[in-house]
């Protein structure tokens, strides 16, 4: 079955070329539009890469494109916390806070995209980034853990007599 | 000669294999183990990267929890010091609930600051990182608190949990580890900590871990009810060291430390073996109180990976009864010999 079917398409592909050949010398005229194709692919990627680009540099909010640039702040019960470690979930891209407990994520994030608070000694926190989130106000709570510690030990035991 | 290479090649493939490990007979941990190697210099200020970093380049859990745990107990420093301050602390406010969570928060502080600044920190800052990096790589690991023994703790003393280690959810089957006990061992003279991998507490067999590990909640045991060796039955239990977890999957007999006996009474020890081994390995190191010698049991029987050895004391006393496999110290007992 497959074989008849590429056979057809071959024969479909063979006629067409055959009719052009009849009306105009097409060789010229298909390696112009397949040219023009490819300018025209071209300048589009790199227009979609400006856009996507120039998006970076571009106020929260931006309405065409649905990325977005968010800032924060983090801190805890007592103030501002410096050193928090923001990443987006399943990548190593992230940043921390400065000593004001500020941070302004490096890159541009879609709705659905996962921030990942964490900060050794308290909970660590998600925030899923939604359509209109610019900001992210985030109080970190102490992950209050209970701390013992017995050492290990390979001295023989020795009984006291 | 032959023999010979047959033998090692059996030995070798059978160092391979630890207890619940052989779960993941298939896996080899040498891309994991190189990958916690090579983020040697990372360190535990940032655990979202870390996390990514010692996971992404890994396809199954199991050898991402590898890897996760080998940089945790390749990299963090048990802190005899701040052990011992903080077990003071709880002793002393054991019957005064407010005060003991009073220390409680303040040595939070002071702890999670020693881990990240100098990477050092005691048991629960071990649990506690292997707990939060397995989390970020959505690996379910929890903390295990309870009551652990060596030959140094006393007994008489265990009153309070003293010890965290790990449970690990792989393949929905859980599995216990203990990084802290796997990391190395501080010289109690000295404080000086040195690192001492030792496999034998990655995956380790529950019913081995039950010997010197007793969980508050009894369902960490991940045993049946009736394997739940009860607490007193932990505190009378013998003493196992750390190469135990290196040579046996379970510790069958004798099931008390303090034993005993009269004279020429026949007394059985039974394990199971991680490997099999031949008898000319297993020794038993008598100590009398003045001198101590090795001797070779009466005897020796190794079926499989069950061995079975037998001892008969000819002369009363008080001896401290040590079992080698190899030059490796496994056990503790003492045996009172009555006439």
């Amino acid at each position: 079955m497959k074989t008849q079917l590429t056979i057809t398409k071959r024969e479909f592909g063979f006629n067409r070329a055959k009719k052009n050949d009849l009306t105009t010398n097409s060789l010229p005229k298909k390696l112009m539009i397949t040219g023009l194709k490819r300018t025209l692919i071209l300048i589009s990627i790199f227009f979609m890469g400006a856009l996507v680009s120039n998006n970076l540099y571009a106020q929260a909010g931006a309405s065409a494109s649905k990325e977005t640039t968010v800032k924060g702040m983090v801190s805890d019960d007592s103030g501002p916390i410096l050193g928090a470690n923001i990443t987006l979930k399943g990548t190593k891209v992230g940043t921390s806070t400065d000593k004001d407990g500020a941070f302004i994520f490096p890159k541009a994030l879609t709705p659905g995209d996962i921030l990942v608070f964490s900060y050794l000694g308290y909970e660590t926190q998600e925030v899923k980034i939604e359509e209109n989130t610019t900001f992210i106000n985030l109080v970190l709570t102490t992950d209050l853990i209970e701390i013992m510690g017995a050492v290990n030990a390979d001295t023989p035991y020795k009984s006291k007599r | 000669m032959p023999k010979i290479i047959t033998y090692l090649i059996v030995v070798i493939f059978a160092c391979q294999s630890n207890a619940q490990i052989s779960d993941f007979g298939a896996i080899n941990f040498k891309k994991a183990d190189s990958i916690a190697l090579a983020c040697k210099t990372d360190d535990a200020s940032n655990l979202p990267y870390l996390s990514h970093k010692l996971t992404s380049n890994l396809t199954t859990d199991v050898e991402q929890f590898r890897a996760i745990y080998m940089w945790v107990c390749g990299n963090i420093e048990n802190d005899y010091s701040l052990y011992l301050k903080n077990s003071r602390k709880r002793q002393k406010f054991q019957n005064d609930s407010a005060k003991l969570n009073d220390w409680n928060t303040r040595f939070n502080k002071v702890l999670f600051r020693k881990l990240l600044k100098h990477e050092k920190t005691i048991c629960t800052g071990y649990a506690y990182l292997v707990k939060e990096l397995s989390r970020l790589a959505n690996i379910n690991c929890e903390i295990v608190h309870g009551f652990g023994r060596t030959s140094t703790i006393n007994i008489d003393r265990l009153n309070n949990p003293n010890h965290s280690w790990n449970a690990v959810q792989l393949n929905d089957k859980w599995y216990l580890c203990d990084p802290t006990w796997a990391s190395g061992i501080p010289n109690p003279k000295t404080f000086q900590f040195k690192f001492q991998y030792n496999d034998g507490f990655f995956l380790a067999d529950p019913q081995l871990f039950a010997v010197n590990h007793h969980p508050i909640d009894e369902k960490w045991f991940l045993l049946e009810e009736h394997q739940r060796p009860t607490f007193n039955e932990f505190i009378e239990a013998p003493v196992i060291y750390g190469k135990a977890y290196k040579n046996l999957s379970t510790h069958s007999a004798p099931k008390k430390m303090h034993n005993i006996i009269t004279r020429n009474e026949k007394v059985i020890f039974k394990y199971q073996l991680l490997k099999p081994i031949s008898t000319d390995q297993v020794s038993l190191k008598i100590d009398n109180g003045f001198r101590d010698r090795k001797t070779k049991p009466t005897s020796t029987v190794i079926k499989g990976k069950s061995l079975t050895l037998e001892y008969r004391f000819e002369e009363t006393g008080f001896y401290d009864v040590h079992l080698l496999i190899g030059d490796d110290l496994i056990s503790t007992y003492t045996f009172k010999v009555k006439g």
